[in-house]
């Protein structure tokens, strides 16, 4: 946290003295900023926030290529006249356990088009979801993807 | 107005509001026939969500920034009302 | 260069809303009506507002932009989940071609009154006629 503070200090001090305060220019400014955090890293100390930053990043893009992909797929049935759907209400057993985690996932679960998080079991141990593409009617195969494309990365970018 | 006066910016725009404007009448549809309360509520969220986006596109046609702060109070009361909604959907059953 | 970016965001934008207008008349079941619905909706929106902080630019209107594009998206699976959780537990019936309830078969739900009918065809989805 100290060193994004430090990175948006970098940044401001770029646009001022670039005298150009937009937000690309601050873009450039909080880019330029981290690599100079992270060569200075041995002088300054190490911090985790040099491994995270890519991290969220590299989330923030697979996330946005899934919503867009799953978008067009219930774009593909809402637009044709046959429903090619397979709904279901699967359950998922959850590896997250703070608030934050369980919180989180559920969102992302709920923001992709074709998942549909419903509820949280009493001791907060499974995610009812409600799926509309269950391919060939693999309940299973369903609860993997979850489980290894969505919770494996929201874990691994919190913990 | 002359056709051959619109610019590109300005097509896109009434573009997007006669799409925006054909969406919300759908859900208006959906609104008035949904057979069930939860229905009607899935409805209204949704025509919350198109109103901000209806403004977003006016906003860019009238140019005119400060529309957005109209954006930003349709799209919370549209949140708050949906909240309520569900409440009273669950409260309702259980009074029964 | 602007303006080409704004009319292409405006019009994707525009797109989604009118998907997620067919969608919520033509999807058979509520669950489905809110997947095709609400999410499509949100992503429409979040296409023009940023078509709206491309065409301004200026630091006040993208900012203002940029905080409603989040709470829109922090707000929708949020408004979502709740109308779900509220309907499915008054039994708002699933769709015919349901393939599975695993919730059903592990909790006894909290809207008793909806009566036996609806509970005996809950265990069995796929025979039941909407």
């Amino acid at each position: 946290m100290r060193m994004f503070l430090w990175n948006l200090l970098l940044a401001l001090a770029w646009t001022v003295s670039t005298g150009q305060f937009t937000v690309a220019n601050l873009l450039v400014g909080l880019v330029l900023g981290y690599f100079i955090l992270l060569f200075a890293g041995r002088a300054i100390g190490y911090s985790s926030y040099f491994s995270k930053v890519p991290q969220v990043v590299a989330f923030a893009l697979f996330y946005f290529g899934q919503l867009i992909l799953a978008n067009l797929r219930v774009a593909y049935d809402v637009v044709t006249p046959t429903h090619y759907m397979q709904p279901g209400v699967i359950a998922i057993p959850l590896d997250a356990h703070t608030d934050a985690e369980i919180t989180l996932l559920a969102n992302l679960i709920t923001l992709t088009p074709g998942t549909l998080a419903l509820d949280l079991s009493a001791d907060r141990s499974v995610l009812y979801v409600h799926a509309m593409y269950i391919n060939n009617c693999d309940v299973e195969e369903a609860r993997r993807q979850i489980k290894e494309g969505l919770e494996r990365r929201v874990l691994e970018l919190l913990r | 107005m002359n056709l051959d006066d619109i610019t590109l910016l300005e097509g896109a725009v009434m573009l997007g509001l006669v799409m925006t404007g054909l969406a919300m009448f759908l859900a208006f549809f959906r609104l008035v026939r949904g057979p069930s309360l939860p229905d009607r509520v899935v409805a209204l969220d949704l025509i919350g969500i198109i109103a901000v986006g209806v403004i977003a596109a006016y906003d860019i046609l009238t140019e005119q920034p400060v529309l957005l702060d109209a954006a930003t109070v349709v799209a919370l009361v549209a949140f708050l009302g949906t909240v309520a909604f569900a409440r009273y959907v669950e409260r309702r059953q259980q009074d029964e | 260069m602007n303006d080409v970016v704004t009319a292409v965001l405006i019009v994707v934008g525009g797109a989604f809303m009118l998907l997620a207008g067919v969608g919520i008349v033509r999807m058979p079941d509520l669950f489905m009506r809110m997947q095709a619905a609400t999410k499509a909706a949100t992503l429409g929106a979040g296409c023009m507002l940023m078509a709206v902080a491309v065409h301004f630019g200026e630091l006040t209107v993208v900012t203002r932009a940029l905080l409603v594009t989040a709470f829109v998206f922090l707000t929708a699976p949020v408004a979502a989940h709740m109308i779900a959780r509220a309907a499915y537990s008054v039994g708002t019936p699933l769709w015919k071609g349901t393939i599975a309830d695993e919730f059903r078969c592990e909790n006894d739900r909290v809207g008793q009154s909806a009566g036996e009918t609806s509970t005996a065809q809950r265990a069995n989805p796929a025979a039941r006629e909407k």
